[in-house]
């Protein structure tokens, strides 16, 4: 476990003058799942490009499956299964044809693995793939990604589109065939509320940076809403880890991080404080859109 | 065995997960010497991620609820020893409870300090009853 099968090291990117990433560093132990969590437009999907060599990157160290992605795209390719978001297929062929199409790309091509998972996701074989349903689709796009047996899965948006039925068939599949068989799997999503259910660890990122890594429980443990009154505020610097801040007459209520500590910290100073626990849709917003300077602001006024 | 999960809930998966394995054996619902699902058929089951399974069984096996055995399979335990898993669970019932309690309390004003000297006050009442 302690290899990690994805490395990145101070990644950036800028496409001209508009950087997209910027010092992203993420780790991924060989055997986890990662959730790469993020509004449209933050850089999943440049990140996930720049994994599998796609994109060259400005600076940064990249490592996936033990081969860099910018000099040996070809390895990279071959121990890495990989399904982009709205992957797109040649809509003539049947998903036979497919198989027997990708095949020679991939010396590692398992015919009767690439024939199981047609079975088990239960794809037709003999209609065309521009009459198969979204759902289908996008299980055949897994299925070819995972034909040649790849030690790491990548996946851009693959519940994307799905209804729910097919998304939560398509999470058990994530947890049978790719978890259960210890390979390394990094999916981006929109959708938190199945991201807690399968991912070991998420990354949040926003606006080119990853602004929370961390495993999914402990991230729920950590983050906390708390109740504190205004006399708190005004008395303090805002605490290390304040995400947000919303005022109600003379109450406050924070998102922070390591809530623990600040709340040690104020039960000891005698403070009655309520905390409570939050979903991770509202940590995933508490960073995104969370407004911390408002404690400064409050902290002004009442001097002023 | 049914377990269900509320997905978007405040409570995370892995506790909600854990309470209901939890209740059902010491309620009986899942009798002594009942083989449970692997965790590999459990996560599945629950479309839940394999390890955070893994964990909930090491969890409930440490509070003496359930045993894993080694190349066989995960068993419900007898009563006997269960019963540290049902203190542990009264301690965190009550411990809700206290919060709650607390929470109302600063609703209605109450301050650290007046919890303080009604705690005080508690604690010598039930000193004495137990005398």
């Amino acid at each position: 476990m302690s290899d990690s099968a994805i490395s990145v090291q101070h990644l950036h990117k800028s496409f001209g003058p508009q950087v997209v990433l910027q010092d992203v560093t993420l780790e991924v132990p060989a055997g986890q799942t990662v959730a790469l969590l993020g509004r449209n437009g933050t850089g999943k999907t440049t990140m996930i490009r720049a994994l599998l060599g796609l994109l060259p990157v400005d600076s940064g160290n990249l490592k996936v499956a033990g081969c860099n992605p910018a000099t040996e795209s070809v390895e990279l390719r071959r121990r890495v299964g990989y399904l982009a978001e709205d992957q797109s297929m040649y809509g003539w062929m049947t998903a036979i044809e497919l198989c027997r199409f990708l095949q020679p790309f991939y010396p590692h091509w398992n015919t009767s693995l690439a024939d199981s998972y047609l079975k088990r996701f239960d794809i037709p074989r003999q209609v065309r793939i521009e009459r198969l349903s979204k759902g289908q689709s996008v299980k055949l796009g897994l299925a070819v990604a995972l034909a040649h047996a790849p030690q790491v899965v990548i996946l851009d948006d693959p519940a994307l589109g799905l209804d729910p039925v097919s998304r939560k068939e398509f999470n058990r599949d994530l947890v049978e065939h790719l978890q259960a068989e210890g390979r390394t799997v990094i999916y981006s999503s929109h959708l938190l509320d199945e991201v807690e259910a399968v991912a070991d660890q998420v990354a949040i990122l926003d606006r080119g940076r990853i602004v929370r890594q961390g495993p999914t429980e402990s991230l729920r443990e950590d983050v906390q809403r708390l109740v504190i009154s205004a006399e708190i505020v005004r008395q303090r610097p805002a605490p290390t880890g304040l995400l947000d801040v919303r005022r109600a007459g003379e109450q406050f209520e924070i998102v922070i991080d390591d809530a623990g500590h600040f709340l040690g910290e104020l039960t000891s100073q005698g403070y009655a404080v309520t905390a409570s626990g939050m979903t991770l849709d509202d940590i995933f917003e508490a960073y995104v859109i969370g407004r911390p300077e408002k404690w400064s602001d409050t902290a002004i006024a009442s001097k002023a | 065995m049914f377990v269900h999960i509320e997905r978007g809930s405040s409570i995370p998966i892995s506790r909600q997960i854990a309470e209901q394995l939890r209740s059902q054996c010491l309620s009986g619902l899942l009798s002594a010497g009942q083989k449970l699902p692997s965790v590999r058929e459990l996560a599945q089951q629950l479309a839940v991620n394999v390890n955070t399974v893994f964990r909930i069984y090491e969890r409930l096996a440490a509070e003496g609820l359930i045993e894993l055995r080694h190349g066989d399979g995960t068993y419900v335990c007898p009563p006997k020893t269960q019963a540290d898993a049902q203190l542990a669970l009264q301690r965190e019932k009550f411990q809700k409870e206290f919060d709650a309690l607390i929470q109302q309390g600063v609703m209605l004003g109450y301050s650290a300090a007046d919890f303080r000297a009604r705690l005080t006050l508690a604690m010598a009442t039930a000193r004495k009853q137990q005398q």
